[in-house]
């Protein structure tokens, strides 16, 4: 008789296995209709039976049900036999209608599962949550580095935020020193990868401007969502164990690197 | 900017000596191709040419990952449990999501943000368009960056002692 240890890893091995079935039929799914990207595909109701359950949401208009398609997990070989997967697909329009009026009959997509892909520029932050799909830490700063000679260029607060503020968000700044002095500012500084903020590494700084810049004796700004400026004054590498709940992605080694910022006061701003 | 693209590319040492060894002795065109692209990017980079620089650094992205991840597909296979079979139309947006996800733990320096993405699509108008004044200016000086420390990951997983060649053997 097997021990435990053995029939856990032969359970593990079945649900990567699966995991990796559905995961295939998703990537098909991705971008296979021009007009209705897939937003969301989320394995529900988990088990060791022969049939899996999926959940796929498009965006734009789909109808207002849900469709159901049934086949073989290993279709790619022309095989019509088990596993099998139930997909569900319908419009994220219609999922989110639901979710307000009507979430008990919800209920079952959100037993059991694991979001196996998501768009969040496609979803809304009510489906997100309800899926528990967290992209950013908590009090994450997003914003924009401007190097000096643009800060420059642009003259004044209101025409760096008036650049800026429409593109997406390049830097992301989760601050770990108390509000005590709010001319000095000391954070971890992140940037998105797979579409959530993770902190960024003291190797993984080297390949950023405002690094090299820094490097190089210019100091750029960080300007922030909502105004506020800071101009970098250095960064530093430390081992911070307590860091780990203040980000997505815990350091393996519980190393951090941390910005040391200023702010820029108004005068300064308008001085620029 | 301090940095000229010739200075910051003086200082890609992946680059200027690149190390082809993760791909496999059949992919002698793709070994070609890459070179000569390796070549003509140095060439823009010194003459200071932003825009050639960030598309074809963005292409060689693109490459260097095509390349690599289809020699590994036995790798992420074992990785995932399953087969992977890798598909030559993906997307550079997809070939970055297999590397950060099967590779981020044998090769921890080098993850690919998002933002690579971003800078190999100004090659259409309206990105460009559609992003901050001097986008090229910063974008050309990351992404030399970025495919340097890619290279030099890829060098450092081809090493005999590396823990993907063990695990891709077994």
């Amino acid at each position: 008789m097997p021990d435990l240890a053995e029939l856990n890893l032969a359970s593990r091995a079945g649900e990567a296995r699966i995991r990796a079935l559905l995961e295939d039929v998703v990537q098909e799914h991705v971008g296979v209709y021009p007009q209705n990207k897939l937003a969301l595909a989320v394995w529900f109701g988990k088990s060791a039976g022969v049939t899996q359950n999926l959940l796929e949401l498009f965006s734009g208009t789909v109808g207002d049900r849900f469709v159901e398609t049934r086949f073989s997990l290993l279709w790619k070989t022309g095989s019509d036999s088990p596993p099998f997967v139930d997909i569900r697909a319908g419009s994220v329009r219609y999922f989110s209608e639901q979710l307000a009026t009507n979430r008990a009959a919800l209920g079952h997509f959100f037993e059991g599962s694991e979001v196996l892909y998501f768009d969040k520029t496609l979803l809304d932050a009510h489906i997100l949550e309800q899926f528990k799909i967290r992209t950013e830490p908590a009090g994450l700063l997003k914003g924009w580095y401007v190097d000096q000679d643009h800060y420059s260029a642009v003259h004044s607060l209101r025409n760096v935020l008036s650049t800026y503020c429409v593109f997406k968000p390049q830097v992301g700044l989760v601050k770990t020193s108390p509000p005590t002095d709010f001319e000095k500012c000391i954070g971890i500084p992140h940037v998105e990868v797979g579409q959530r903020w993770l902190p960024l590494s003291s190797t993984g700084a080297k390949i950023h401007s405002f690094f090299n810049d820094f490097l190089d004796d210019k100091p750029g700004y960080f300007v922030f969502e909502g105004g506020s400026v800071y101009q970098l004054v250095g960064f530093e590498a430390i081992t911070a164990p307590q860091y780990a709940n203040l980000v997505l992605e815990p350091s393996r080694d519980d190393r951090y690197l941390e910005v040391h910022l200023r702010s820029v006061l108004p005068s300064e701003r308008s001085a620029a | 900017m301090t940095d000229t693209l010739k200075s910051i590319c003086d200082r890609c040492s992946h680059l200027s000596d690149p190390r082809l060894d993760f791909l496999p002795p059949e992919f002698a065109l793709h070994r070609e191709i890459i070179l000569r692209d390796i070549r003509e990017l140095i060439a823009a980079a010194s003459a200071e040419n932003e825009k050639t620089v960030v598309i074809l650094a963005g292409c060689l992205i693109e490459s260097v990952l095509y390349c690599f991840i289809q020699g590994q597909q036995e790798y992420i296979s074992f990785r995932r449990g399953a087969p992977f079979q890798f598909n030559p139309d993906h997307t550079l947006e997809n070939y970055v999501g297999v590397f950060n996800r099967y590779f981020r733990e044998v090769v921890p320096d080098v993850v690919l943000p998002d933002v690579v993405v971003q800078y190999r699509n100004l090659v259409h108008i309206n990105r460009e368009i559609n992003s901050p004044s001097g986008i090229c200016t910063s974008a050309s000086r990351e992404i030399l960056r970025i495919l340097d420390a890619l290279l030099g990951g890829m060098a450092k997983l081809s090493e005999p002692e590396s823990d993907v060649e063990s695990v891709g053997s077994c």
